[in-house]
C-alpha cells in the first residue's frame, strides 16, 4: 500500500544485493525528487547498475525497501513499473519492427491511446518523424536513443530511470540528450541516471551519490562535494592541476586501482 | 477490467500530495499489444516461417506411392509430426534464445506487462504457425495426394496437433531454459530436430530395427505421430490412441515444467 508521505518518486533504504556470495550492493539508501536529477557515479562494478536493476524490478534484492511513486517494487511489481519509465543501457527492441510499431507496441503496454497523429506528433518531437517506417537496427546511436527516451516518457512517468544514457554517443548526441533529460526533469520527472563520466555528473546532475564496492561514499550536489572534500589528503593527491575537481574527490574517494 | 486511459498530465508531488491510483491497462489489452507485434515480427521473418512449412509439404508430395500401402492418414499424420517437429524445436527456442541475447525481454519486463503475458503472445504466434502449416498439409495432401478426411477428422485432427504442438514448444522452452548460450540452444536443438526426424520417419517405415521399432510409438515423435493419426479417422480411436494422448500431455507437462523452472529472462543474471 502507498503511503502518504511518497514526497520522493523513489525510495531506496537499506538496500542489499547478493550474487551467490558476492555482495553487489551493501546497506545503499538514497532518494529520488520530483523535478531532480540524480545520478549514481561510480567506476565499472561498483554496484550501479545493480542498484538501477533492483529499481527496475529485473533482480531482486536480498533486504531492503524499494518504494517507487509509493509503490514497492516487491510487492506491488506492476504499478511500481507503471510508474516508472525505463532507459536500459543497451537500447533492446524487436529489430523487424519499425520505429512506429516499437512506439506503439510500448504505448499499449503503458495504456497510453495512441492515435496515427499522435505518433507522428511524438516522432516529429525528436525530429524523427520521417524515419516512422524505418527499422530501429536502420536508427543512427543518437536516433536510436532518442526513441528509446521517447518510449521511457510515454505514459508521462513520475520517474525515468537511465543507466548510461550517453554510452557510446557522440558529443553532439550526448549534447542533445542532456538538454533533453533536463527538459524532462524541468516538467517534474524524477529521474535517476547511472553513469562514470564526471562531466556528465556535473552538467546535468542536481546531485549525485559516489557509489564504490557497492557502498555509497558520499551524496550531495556535486558542488557541495567537491567542498566538502577539498581538505581530504586522498583528494589533494589525485588532484593534477591543483584546482580540486569532482573528478579528483572521485578518484580520492574511490582509489586509482583500475576495475575490470 | 480496467480500460485503457489516456496518460494524464503530470502533475508536481506536494509535500501532502498521495499519488492517484494509477488505471492499467488490462492484462488482455496487454497480451494483444504483444501479440500483434509478435505476429508482425513473424510474418516479416516469413521465410523462416516457409521453411518450416516446407518439409511438410515435401513429405505430403514424396510419400505418394505409400498412400495405397499405409493409408493418407498416415502420410499427414508423419508430414504434420515433423511440421511440429520443425516449430517447436527450430523456429521458437532459437528466437527466444537470440532475442534474450539482445535483452529485449528484459525491456519488456520492466513496462507493466505480466510475465505470462510475455511469453504467452510467444506462444500463441506458434500456435498461429501450427494452424497454418497443418491446414497447408490438409490443402496439399487434397490437392496433390487426393486424401480426404471426414470434417470431424480435420477438425479432431487440427486440436491433436495443437496438443502435439505443445510437447515440442514444452521441449524446445526447456532447452532454452536450461541453455543460456544462443548459439549453443541453435545447434542443441538442430541435434534433437534430427534425431527425431530420423527415429521418427526411419522408426516408423521399420529402417531401423526392433528396438527402435518398440520404442518409437512411446517417444515424443511416437506418441503425437500416433494421436494426430487417430484424430484424422476419429472412428478408429481406440485405447493405444488414448494411452498415446496422455503420454502426450505427460511430455507437455514435464517439458514445460522445466522450461519455466529453468528459464532466465536474461543471460546475464
Amino acid at each position: 500500500m502507498n503511503t502518504s508521505t511518497s514526497l520522493p518518486v523513489l525510495r531506496v533504504e537499506n538496500l542489499d544485493i547478493f550474487y551467490g556470495k558476492f555482495q553487489a550492493v551493501r546497506n545503499v539508501s538514497f532518494e529520488v525528487r520530483p523535478g531532480e536529477i540524480f545520478g549514481l557515479l561510480g567506476p565499472n562494478g561498483a554496484g550501479k547498475t545493480s542498484t538501477l536493476s533492483a529499481c527496475e524490478g529485473l533482480i531482486k534484492a536480498s533486504s531492503g525497501t524499494i518504494l517507487v511513486a509509493g509503490y514497492d517494487i516487491r510487492h506491488q511489481p506492476i504499478y511500481a513499473r507503471a510508474s516508472m519509465g525505463v532507459q536500459l543501457q543497451s537500447t533492446s527492441f524487436q529489430p523487424e519492427l519499425t520505429v512506429g510499431e516499437i512506439i506503439t507496441l510500448y504505448a499499449g503496454l503503458y495504456g497510453v491511446h495512441l492515435t496515427q497523429e499522435g505518433l507522428m506528433a511524438i516522432l516529429g518531437d525528436i525530429k524523427l518523424a520521417d524515419q516512422v517506417g524505418k527499422r530501429f537496427g536502420q536508427l543512427s546511436g543518437g536516433q536510436q536513443q532518442r526513441v528509446s527516451l521517447v518510449i521511457a516518457t510515454i505514459h508521462h512517468p513520475k520517474l525515468v530511470l537511465m543507466d548510461e544514457p550517453t554510452t557510446g554517443l557522440d558529443p553532439q548526441s550526448r549534447r542533445q540528450l542532456w538538454e533533453r533529460i533536463e527538459a524532462m526533469r524541468d516538467k517534474g520527472h524524477g529521474i535517476l541516471l547511472t553513469t562514470h563520466s564526471m562531466e556528465e555528473a556535473e552538467s546535468v546532475c542536481d546531485r549525485i551519490a559516489i557509489i564504490d564496492h557497492g557502498r555509497i561514499m558520499t551524496t550531495d550536489t556535486p558542488q557541495a562535494i567537491i567542498d566538502d572534500n577539498r581538505d581530504n589528503p586522498d583528494v589533494i593527491q589525485a588532484s593534477r592541476k591543483g584546482k580540486i575537481t569532482l573528478e579528483d574527490v572521485f578518484i580520492g574517494l574511490t582509489g586509482t586501482a583500475i576495475r575490470s | 477490467m480496467s480500460s485503457t486511459v489516456t496518460s494524464p498530465e503530470l502533475s508536481l508531488a506536494t509535500a501532502d500530495s498521495i499519488p492517484a491510483p494509477r488505471a492499467l491497462p488490462s492484462a488482455g489489452q496487454v497480451f494483444l499489444s504483444l501479440f500483434k507485434a509478435d505476429l508482425t515480427t513473424q510474418w516479416r521473418n516469413r521465410r523462416a516461417s516457409l521453411m518450416v512449412v516446407l518439409l511438410p509439404v515435401v513429405i505430403v508430395m514424396s510419400w505418394k506411392a505409400l498412400i495405397a500401402r499405409t493409408g493418407g492418414a498416415f502420410v499427414l499424420a508423419n508430414a504434420a509430426t515433423l511440421g511440429l517437429n520443425a516449430i517447436g524445436l527450430m523456429g521458437y527456442p532459437t528466437t527466444i534464445a537470440k532475442d534474450r541475447d539482445k535483452d529485449i525481454f528484459q525491456r519488456l519486463r520492466v513496462a507493466p506487462a505480466p510475465g505470462w503475458t510475455i511469453m504467452g503472445s510467444r506462444l500463441a504466434v506458434q500456435l498461429v504457425m501450427i494452424l497454418f502449416m497443418i491446414i497447408v498439409v490438409f490443402l496439399v495432401g487434397y490437392q496433390y495426394d487426393n486424401i480426404v478426411l471426414p470434417v470431424t477428422g480435420y477438425l479432431a485432427a487440427l486440436l491433436a496437433s495443437i496438443a502435439g504442438g505443445a510437447v515440442y514448444l514444452g521441449l524446445g522452452q526447456a532447452i532454452v531454459g536450461r541453455i543460456r548460450n544462443a548459439e549453443t540452444v541453435t545447434s542443441t536443438c538442430r541435434l534433437i530436430y534430427i534425431a527425431f526426424i530420423m527415429v521418427g520417419m526411419f522408426g516408423e517405415l521399420h529402417m531401423l530395427g526392433k528396438y527402435i521399432d518398440d520404442i518409437t510409438p512411446y517417444t515424443p515423435y511416437g506418441t503425437v505421430k500416433t494421436i494426430v493419426s487417430a484424430a484424422m479417422t476419429p472412428a478408429e480411436w481406440n485405447s493405444t490412441s488414448t494411452l498415446a494422448l496422455f503420454i502426450t500431455l505427460g511430455y507437455t507437462a514435464v517439458f514445460t515444467y522445466a522450461g519455466i523452472r529453468w528459464f532466465k529472462w536474461s543471460t546475464k543474471s
